[in-house]
């Protein structure tokens, strides 16, 4: 397993203030990844420090096997800012032009092929385009690339959602094409969980979660039952989160086998309650070295 | 061409949906033996999902003998999809509704008989997958 | 990346052409036929066999004709800084303003790269756009500058010959270098003229003079028709000229008398009666005021340098900006590989 990107111990302070602190992951190439955190959570500082935009405060991160911004990896990363900026007084076809001038291979066929397609004229002014359209082309100039890792920081933030829905077809394609590695941050859960096979869950600048995503849903559950039983349950590995009426109680839960214990009503939970359930921080879960590890070994 | 859909919050795993649709189409004779499957490229393009779901889903089909894939190709239908022989169904038929009569002289209320065999069905599931 | 960088300064190169060729419609013409009055009405030759400043009536007719056109030496002194606040300043300071850094910063290009492009296209622009108004300003201020001052003064030096090519050069890089460390563009065309006036003062009123020793020249008072006081209005440039007394201390800046002074060390002066008065203008009273000075030793000291200097002058100055720039440039390079 080729490792696309990596980090360790990554910190970065901005004055007196951690914006990310002691985060360490390893991101399998070939892995569609989900970023998620609240605003804030340092999810465009890590992106950025990713790209070669910020330096580190302390620990390393390595894309590509490389360090940052270094020349060997620029024309292999593929990055879309927040809200995709480009120049504003530039045509799309100047777009286009200037994606040539600035990348040693760049495919301008394919951009043009997708321009076309959208139906996006070719002499429009950039900043006259509209949300949809900016994504879109800001994602195509990105892909045109041909990047091995793809990183987008909130690339659906401000679409309306069929804008959101024709951006993540058209991300789709691309790695079906091309099996990039992606990372794209977002505070939505929705669109992420139908495209993403990989979560990092980011608040506050610590990693609250990594996991699979397959393996996150089969190994959280949901379960009802009778308030007073809600003590040690086998199968249950930790309780995440859990409210109680006076009779009844809900636990949201990480499990490490099967739940056969009859008073308890199991039932699946959705990929965006257990995230939120790892974002509380009321949570049980702490963000500590013993939790990441256990979800690590979950997820393995 | 079949038309796949994702059901967001159905509680099964993706991939394993559009398997199901697949047999489904199989079934109802949408689907015949020959036929070509969408490729990856066309079912993450219509909807928007990873591109591994389909590889997963078409690799399973091919498991079960009932796809075949052909490199630089496509996906192609290898034989349809009968349902199991009538007396098969009627035979099975009769051991659930004992299973049910059990359940209810157990005390089981309807609500928690559907509750176990919904988890247990889901495991089931997973576990001839896996 | 010379495309891009094209491209992206496309509006502002071509209102500086635009600009220039303004310029030259303006200065063609009237240099024309400034330099047809010049000949045709005889002051070139005067000028050119009697010396400057003895060509009286005809100096004063043209200088008086050509009045209009002082507006021009301000307005050409600007012209280096307007390159450096709309050239340079924007240069890096835009694309931090309006984040496309995030854009540019993450293509196949490496910093330096993007910057040295970008440079080339700007910095080569500006330079070509200096020379070009140099030699025009140059050309089109002869006449008046051989009829009214030393090419060498101050305010004359800095519109001929090379140096405005090396303050704008300068200045440029002073902008880009200030939008590389203030990353707002207004905020940062505002300090490029700040500091850009705050050098060129600064050198222009302190440095110049120094640049090679300058000769000392001690005279008599000459009394008579014309003026007194050597070097004045000549070719050469006069940084200072005092009269000084016997023993070689200053009596008086500038070259002239005081009075009181005189007064106070010669009787005969102050018995003359109330100042001040013009030297021997008085017929019939014989002028006690050469007497004192002669006996008071008194004579003129002037700083000088010599007009032969000029072109080396120019060329100290011309690299002394250049040098400046290099720097910033470096300066630049380095700040924005360290940008975020």
């Amino acid at each position: 397993m080729t490792v696309a990107l990596e980090a360790t111990r990554l910190g970065k302070r901005f004055g007196k203030r951690w914006a990310l602190q002691d985060c360490t992951f390893e991101l399998p190439a070939g892995s569609i990844a989900g970023l998620v955190g609240p605003n804030g959570a340092g999810k465009t500082t890590l992106l950025h420090i990713a790209v070669g935009l910020l330096e580190p405060t302390s620990g390393s991160i390595r894309i590509l096997g490389e360090d940052p911004g270094n020349e060997r990896v620029l024309s292999r990363v593929g990055f879309v800012a927040q809200d995709t900026p480009l120049y504003k007084y530039f045509s799309v076809a100047d777009m286009i032009s200037f994606g040539e001038h600035m990348n040693s291979s760049f495919d301008v066929a394919f951009l043009r092929e997708r321009m076309a397609r959208l139906e996006i004229p070719f002499d429009q002014s950039a900043g006259s385009l509209s949300g949809g359209q900016r994504a879109q082309v800001g994602l195509a100039l990105a892909l045109a690339k041909r990047p091995e890792i793809l990183l987008l920081d909130e690339p659906l933030a401000s679409l309306d959602p069929l804008a959101r829905r024709e951006f993540l077809q058209t991300l789709m394609e691309g790695v079906a094409d091309t099996e990039v590695t992606v990372v794209l941050s977002s505070h939505l859960l929705t669109d992420l969980e139908r495209v993403c096979d990989h979560m990092m869950v980011l608040a506050r600048g610590h990693f609250r979660l990594i996991a699979d995503t397959s393996d996150i849903l089969k190994n959280h559950k949901l379960l009802i039952g009778p308030r007073e039983r809600a003590g040690a349950i086998s199968g249950v590995e930790q309780v995440l989160h859990q409210s109680a009426t006076d009779r009844q109680a809900t636990l949201l839960v990480r499990t490490n086998g099967p739940i056969i214990d009859p008073a308890w009503m199991v039932n699946q939970v959705s990929l965006e309650d257990v995230v939120l359930a790892y974002l509380d921080s009321r949570s049980t879960a702490d963000a500590n070295d013993h939790d990441l590890h256990a979800v690590r070994e979950v997820a393995r | 061409m079949i038309e796949f859909r994702l059901e967001s919050r159905s509680g099964i795993a993706p991939y394993l949906q559009l398997v199901q649709q697949v047999k489904h189409a199989l079934r109802l004779g949408m689907l015949r033996s020959g036929d070509q499957l969408p490729t990856v490229k066309e079912v993450v393009g219509s909807i928007a999902i990873n591109p591994n779901t389909v590889l997963k889903a078409y690799r399973e089909l091919e498991r079960e003998g009932l796809v075949e894939g052909r490199p630089g190709v496509g996906t192609f239908v290898l034989k349809g999809l009968d349902g199991p022989p009538p007396q098969a169904h009627a035979a099975l038929r009769r051991s659930l509704l004992r299973w049910l009569r059990s359940a209810f002289d157990a005390g089981l209320d309807h609500e928690s008989v559907e509750a176990l065999f919904d988890s247990t069905f889901r495991e089931a599931a997973e576990e001839e997958i896996a | 990346m010379t495309w891009v960088a094209w491209r992206q300064h496309r509006l502002q190169l071509l209102w500086g052409a635009a600009a220039i060729a303004a310029m030259t419609l303006f200065l063609v013409p009237t240099g024309l036929g400034m330099a047809h009055q010049f000949s045709s009405s005889g002051l070139a030759r005067c000028l050119s066999t009697i010396g400057f400043p003895r060509c009286g009536d005809l100096s004063q007719t043209f200088e008086n004709h050509y009045r209009g056109f002082s507006f021009v030496i301000p307005l050409f002194m600007m012209a280096p800084v307007l390159f450096g606040m709309f050239f340079g300043a924007p240069l890096i300071a835009r694309e931090m303003d309006t984040g496309t850094y995030r854009l540019a910063w993450t293509q196949g290009v490496t910093r330096p790269r993007w910057l040295a492009g970008k440079l080339l296209v700007v910095v080569g622009a500006a330079l070509a756009g200096a020379a070009a108004l140099a030699s025009l300003v140059t050309w089109w201020s002869r006449p008046l500058v051989a009829n009214t001052a030393s090419r060498f003064h101050p305010g004359i030096f800095d519109l001929r010959g090379v140096v405005p090519i090396a303050y704008t050069v300068f200045a440029v890089m002073l902008g880009v270098a200030i939008g590389a460390l203030i990353k707002k563009t207004l905020a940062a065309v505002g300090m490029t003229l700040a500091a850009f006036a705050a050098v060129r003062i600064g050198i222009e009123l302190f440095l110049r003079q120094h640049y090679m020793t300058a000769k000392r020249l001690t005279e008599s008072f000459v009394f008579g028709p014309g003026k007194g006081g050597v070097a004045a209005n000549s070719a050469d440039w006069v940084i200072s000229q005092n009269t000084i007394d016997r023993a070689g201390h200053i009596v008086s800046r500038g070259g002239g008398f005081d009075f009181s002074y005189l007064a106070a060390h010669c009787p005969a002066v102050a018995a003359a009666g109330p100042f001040p008065r013009v030297v021997g203008a008085i017929p019939g009273q014989v002028d006690p005021v050469p007497a004192c000075v002669q006996h008071l030793g008194l004579r003129i000291a002037s700083v000088y340098q010599p007009a032969s200097r000029f072109w080396t002058f120019q060329w100290i100055e011309f690299g002394i900006f250049i040098a400046l720039a290099i720097a910033l440039g470096a300066f630049a390079l380095w700040r924005t590989k360290r940008l975020s």
